[in-house]
């Protein structure tokens, strides 16, 4: 997401001392679930079959639930009805049930904060539209497109992370504000989802386009992976913002020159907007 | 607000990869004012950013481990772990890249050559819009044009490249890890080119296509050479094949052949040609004339129907190598400026670079027969050469052929090294010179050129034997 707030507001001295303490060096990092570790290691393993990605689906009723519900939406779905969940991978693919497999994973151990259900909700929105932009930014420009989509998809990251850590500062040091709260989202989350990614034991450019997707040019050797991330996000929030056109969206910003997106190209990605929605929702 | 004045050039070269850059350097060597406009950012064309350099450092990783697994003699087991990521054997590739586009840069700016970053359109013969990436449009008025905007691959109405599943020359190299099995569909050049690098880093490759060998243009002794190397790599290649439709289905690309047979990989390449890059030119309204397969029709001199347009390179098609790219750029400008163009590139090698490498020059043994009635042809096998024992690469072959005179009309060879050796030969085909300059002169022993040599001795035993009779 693009800062907001910071104009507005402050973090007091103390609050931010604490905050930085805590994500920098205290936090302790949500594990990846066995579950999704095992679908993610068995995508990596070119010996590995649909069958064995199954046996490991069937035994996390969550995760099986998500794969046979993505399968039957309406992105996915044809005439045919999915009858069982071999089905239901073979027309997803693996590379499909991992990221469902990382979004499963990201929902329930990181995009769930008690009490701000429809902020964090709204913060994964706009990942899955980020994702969605990012993979077709990759194929115009023939660049990996899975690496694009998951660049996207786990680029903020960081900000539930952040927000659950910030909701728990000391009484003693005050509470923060609804406004203080996203300016802390704001100024940590590149950060703290870049450690999280390295954790996670993602790749280095997913981790420097997660660490860079304000500055891209700062994201050397993986400059392009961050600025494909940049553009997704400027397109997603441009996607999400009730009533914006095609003349709302920054055309100059120095991402898309960058990128060497000539008017042609960025109006053919604008242009995509409703079939991007349309995958996104898969995702959420 | 005034329109921005048209800008005036002598001359304006359209795309600045080896055709285009080649064109513009030798304009400016005589004097003229150059633009070159391009729609990249940096200098080289689709050669710097997704041809020529990135595959050919990624050939190198993989010919470098061809090479060693054939030097150990099987004492060392080299293979590469499953997902292998395909960046880590192209780890040099931004030093090349950028090295590569820093002396183009130098050379373009050291001869005084004025470049914009845009995409063309004729507004007429003489005068061109371009339409920069900042949403600005500016006007140029040449006196001579040159169209050098290169090709891209043709995507076949049946082959659906996604760049994620089925990939295309563009794309194959964004792969992040090696695929376990790869489909290729098509054996020319790119091909080739891919399919043999792929199965010497242990990929399984299954080459498809309507022809009956890969690369069915060449002297087929060349062409039987590539198949043995290539199918002891591993690589297979269905010949005679139509493909009748190609999708991903969820898990491989699987590609359907008419008659029911089915070929399923990983990953997909599709290499079935390539189309020339002049949509949104408009060259309707330069007044340039199309051939039936969609390139730029050009005259010996590469001139178009437009009297004052010229165009050189992957534009005007077949055979679309970087090095004849260079030779027709000189060629366009030099013709276009009424300089002298006889004797210039007469012998224009070319070079594919497959594992092992396949190179030519000059007149090839069906050429010269219709030439000059008969000819003859020296042959030496790289078995022969101690070098080749050396370097554990006996896999080779140099033809010479030689007109009934003795000279030397052309030479064409295939294994380690050949793109190189190959010049040897160019020399003494611009010398005019005869087939025993080869043994009547001593090389360095023991050198892979010591191939000159052996087939020399085979060709002038021929002739001895001929003018005996």
């Amino acid at each position: 997401m693009t800062p907001s707030v910071q104009n507005r507001v402050e973090l007091t001295t103390e609050a931010r001392t604490w905050l930085e303490t805590h994500l920098d060096r205290e936090l302790e990092l949500p594990l990846l679930p066995e579950a999704a570790a095992r679908v993610v290691a068995l995508c990596e393993d070119e010996d590995a079959d649909a069958r064995a990605l199954e046996s490991v689906l069937e035994r996390d009723p969550s995760l099986t639930a998500c794969v046979l519900k993505v399968a039957n939406s309406s992105v996915y779905a044809s005439k045919e009805p999915i009858v069982s969940l071999q089905h239901a991978v073979s027309r997803l693919g693996m590379s499909t049930v991992r990221n469902l497999a990382l979004t499963n994973s990201l929902q329930g151990r990181v995009f769930d904060v008690p009490g701000h259900a429809s902020l964090v909700h709204d913060v994964w929105v706009h990942c899955a539209v980020t994702a969605v932009f990012a993979r077709e930014i990759g194929r115009k420009l023939r660049r990996n497109v899975e690496a694009a989509f998951l660049c996207g998809l786990i680029h903020d990251v960081g900000r539930p992370i952040v927000l659950q850590t910030a909701l728990r500062l000391p009484r003693s040091l005050g509470t923060f504000t609804g406004a203080q709260l996203e300016l802390a989202m704001d100024t940590y989350h590149e950060r703290v989802g870049a450690r999280l990614v390295k954790a996670w034991g993602l790749a280095d450019w997913t981790a420097a386009a997660v660490l860079h997707h304000h500055d891209p040019e700062s994201a050397a050797p993986y400059e392009e992976e961050a600025r494909i991330t940049r553009l997704a996000d400027l397109l997603a929030h441009w996607v999400l913002t009730p009533g914006s056109g095609p003349e709302d969206f920054p055309v100059l910003d120095p991402v898309v020159l960058a990128l060497n997106l000539y008017p042609e190209d960025l109006d053919a990605l604008l242009a995509l907007r409703e079939r991007v929605l349309l995958a996104s929702e898969a995702l959420q | 607000m005034l329109p921005a004045p048209e800008a005036r050039f002598d001359v304006l070269v359209l795309g600045s990869g080896p055709a285009g850059h080649k064109a513009a350097v030798q304009a400016a060597k005589v004097g003229k004012r150059v633009l070159i406009v391009d729609r990249e950012p940096t200098a080289g064309g689709e050669c710097v950013q997704r041809g020529t350099i990135p595959s050919k450092t990624l050939r190198e990783s993989a010919a470098y481990i061809a090479g060693l697994r054939a030097r150990s003699e099987d004492m060392l087991q080299i293979t590469l772990p499953p997902q292998t990521k395909v960046a880590s054997l192209m780890r040099r590739l931004r030093h090349v890249r950028d090295a590569h586009e820093r002396y183009l840069s130098a050379q373009l700016e050291r001869n005084g050559i004025i470049r914009w970053q845009g995409r063309a359109r004729f507004l007429s013969p003489e005068r061109v819009e371009v339409a920069m990436l900042d949403r600005t449009k500016r006007t140029v008025v040449a006196d001579l044009v040159v169209v050098a905007v290169g090709s891209r691959p043709r995507q076949p109405a049946n082959v659906p490249v996604d760049h994620e599943h089925v990939l295309d020359s563009d794309s194959i190299l964004s792969l992040i890890y090696l695929p376990a099995s790869l489909s290729v569909l098509g054996s020319g050049v790119i091909a080739c080119e891919f399919a043999s690098l792929f199965a010497a880093l242990g990929v399984q490759v299954t080459m498809i296509d309507t022809a009956s060998r890969p690369l069915a243009f060449l002297d087929p002794e060349l062409t039987a050479e590539f198949s043995k190397a290539y199918e002891r790599e591993g690589g297979r290649f269905l010949a005679g094949r139509k493909i009748e439709s190609v999708h991903w289905d969820g898990r491989e690309v699987v590609t359907r052949l008419v008659g029911g047979e089915e070929v399923r990989a990983e990953r997909c390449f599709c290499a079935q040609g390539r189309i020339a890059n002049v949509e949104g030119l408009d060259v309707a309204a330069a007044g340039i004339t199309m051939t039936a397969r969609g390139h730029i029709a050009v005259d010996a001199n590469m001139k178009t129907s437009a009297p004052r347009i010229y165009a050189a390179g992957d534009v005007v098609g077949p055979p679309a190598l970087a090095a004849t790219a260079i030779e027709q750029g000189r060629r366009a400008v030099r013709h276009g400026l009424g300089l002298p163009t006889h004797a210039l590139g007469e012998f224009v090698p070319s070079g594919i670079y497959t594992i092992p490498e396949i190179a030519s020059v000059g007149l090839d043994e069906a050429q010269a027969v219709a030439k000059y009635g008969s000819a003859f042809v020296g042959r030496a096998r790289y078995d022969e050469l101690a070098r080749a024992h050396i370097n554990g690469q006996t896999d080779g072959l140099l033809k010479l052929v030689v007109a009934p005179d003795g000279r030397l009309l052309g030479a064409h060879a295939i294994g380690e090294h050949a793109t190189e050796l190959v010049h040897v030969a160019q020399m003494a085909l611009v010398g005019g010179l005869s087939v025993e300059v080869f043994v009547d002169n001593v090389f360095n022993f023991p050198t892979l050129a010591e191939a000159y040599r052996v087939a020399a001795l085979d060709a002038v035993g021929q002739l001895a034997k001929r003018a005996a009779a």
